[in-house]
């Protein structure tokens, strides 16, 4: 009789510690669909899929973005080649602070949308959870993403560069490393405009203007 | 005046002992290809200066026409005091001799460096240069590999009939960095094209150290990220060098002359730590169909000198 309850205990226990170490290790479930029940029914009436139109209001509200971006570039300094590099300099604070004024009530969620966030969640999950995604040597890119997080990190303490404010119109700090887009997201993503790019920062993913050095808008917690 | 005249000796003692110290082995031919390759240089600090000096000496003797930047070119601010204390003040020896300096952006790099003329960029984040016949330069953004760049650098590499075609930016995609170690990611998109487009060498830096790697599907890898800035013990016993230098501030100077491009790293002390030579065998053609490209890389001296045992 003892030994049945000694072999129900260790068998318990046994599985117990197994489900444990199993959720431990366990990968993130991936994002659940959440499409606005009003993209739902254009969807249905236009018989359209409900993701097509959130990334078509995605590319809208980039364009929208351009054209202030444009706007803001006729009255700043012309962006050419110099051998000055103050110009340079005042070229890029001069446009960041027209398109500042221009957006000056922008607020994160203008362009990533609850709904678009969504989208981009679930586009980036299965590229950063796989073990082997098309076009690594079978690294998975959660794994490059963290390690140059950490290695940025410390280089932006050894060099006293400021931490990145998430912040819609923030400047991106000068002295902080810039982290490299995994080429792997960039092919999975929407494209975007030469001007602008995406950069992960931590498990969020901005969206900076290039030439006017500030951050668009971000998707936090982007990498699942 | 006895003092002077001291100190102007205690000087020419100083510039003789930094020329004598160094010990070139390129052919050194008139006509050939001469070009230096610096990375990570931006710092402004002591270690940039010391190797930008030696860069001039060595010029004296290797007149090389252009020197090759790996990113990083500007670490920390980027205001015009920033361009002029880590670029134009270290190289200026360099510059006022019209001496071509021809950029990649690093990770430390604000992408706006492109407008800045002396780097060369023409306003890109990625380019191509032709300094002579049969030698082709590619830069890119490693930082950045989108559809766009890797579209750009097909249709270049396609194009481009040059028997030398050689890339540089600045993540590289075979290190034994105990830091960052090999790219996989860039090596899986950019390693296929270059094979197929028949790329010679790459040039990278992001590592602070010196490193040959040994061949690798007949491209030769070079890391030169130690121009200002160094990690010392940071290069680990792997299987991909051929030659690595981890204890000092480097540069490289290269030499191409006909199917061969010789290849020297220098210290800021002047001392050579590798030299050898990379082999084209065969003439490469723009063949799209082509999978394999004739490209031997030979060494100096393959001796390897990991700071670190295997991990």
């Amino acid at each position: 009789m003892h030994v049945i309850r000694l072999f129900v205990v260790v068998c318990v226990a046994s599985v117990l510690s197994a489900a444990a170490a199993a959720a431990q290790t366990a990968t993130p479930k991936p994002p659940t669909p959440k499409v606005s029940t009003a993209t739902k029914e254009k969807a249905a009436e236009q018989n359209a899929n409900p993701d097509a139109l959130v990334l078509a209001d995605f590319q809208k509200r980039i364009d929208a973005y351009m054209a202030i971006h444009k706007g803001a570039s006729k009255d700043a300094p012309p962006r050419k080649e110099t051998n000055n590099p103050a110009e340079i300099k005042a070229a890029q604070d001069a446009l960041g602070a027209k398109i500042r004024t221009a957006r000056a009530t922008a607020k994160q969620g203008d362009i990533m949308t609850p709904e678009i966030q969504n989208k981009f969640r679930r586009v980036m999950y299965p590229v950063v959870t796989s073990p082997a995604p098309q076009g690594t040597a079978g690294r998975e890119v959660k794994k490059d993403i963290k390690e140059e997080l950490k290695e940025n990190t410390e280089e932006r303490k050894e060099e006293g560069g400021k931490p990145v404010v998430l912040k819609v119109n923030a400047t991106y700090p000068n002295d902080t490393p810039l982290p490299t887009t995994p080429p792997q997201l960039l092919m999975n993503l929407p494209k975007l405009p030469e001007q602008l790019e995406y950069r992960i920062i931590g498990k969020n993913l901005i969206i900076r203007d290039v030439e006017a050095n500030i951050i668009v808008d971000f998707v936090p917690n982007a990498i699942q | 005046m006895r003092r002077s005249l001291l100190f102007v000796l205690m000087l020419l003692v100083l510039a003789v002992s930094a020329l004598v110290a160094q010990d070139l082995t390129l052919p050194m031919k008139n006509g050939s290809v001469k070009f230096a390759v610096i990375g990570d240089t931006g710092t402004g600090d002591k270690h940039q200066l010391a190797v930008a000096k030696q860069l001039a000496a060595t010029r004296a003797r290797f007149p090389f026409g252009f020197v090759i930047m790996v990113g990083d070119n500007i670490y920390g601010g980027n205001s015009a005091r920033d361009y002029d204390r880590k670029f134009a003040i270290p190289y200026k020896p360099l510059l006022d001799d019209d001496i071509k300096f021809y950029a990649a952006l690093g990770n430390h790099d604000d992408p706006s460096e492109r407008y800045y003329k002396p780097f060369n960029m023409n306003g890109e984040r990625y380019y191509t240069f032709k300094p002579a016949d049969g030698v082709r330069f590619f830069a890119l953004d490693s930082n950045y590999m989108d559809g766009k760049q890797l579209k750009w650098l097909d249709d270049q590499l396609a194009t481009s009939g040059s028997e030398w075609k050689i890339a540089f930016f600045h993540h590289p995609p075979y290190s034994s960095g105990e830091t960052h170690g090999s790219n996989e990611t860039l090596r899986t998109q950019l390693e296929p094209r270059f094979v197929k487009a028949g790329v010679n060498v790459v040039l990278t830096g992001h590592e602070h150290f010196y490193e040959r790697i040994k061949p690798q599907k007949g491209i030769a890898y070079f890391i030169t990220g130690s121009s200002a800035k160094l990690r010392e013990s940071n290069i680990t016993q792997t299987e991909l060098t051929a030659k690595g230098f981890d204890s000092g501030y480097t540069f490289m100077i290269v030499e191409i002359v006909g199917n061969d491009l010789y290849y020297q790293a220098i210290t800021d002390t002047g001392k050579t730590v590798d030299s050898g030579r990379v082999q084209r065998v065969g003439k490469v053609e723009p063949t799209p169909n082509r999978t394999a490209q004739p490209v031997v890389a030979t060494a100096g001296s393959d001796k390897k000198t990991p700071s670190k045992p295997v991990r």
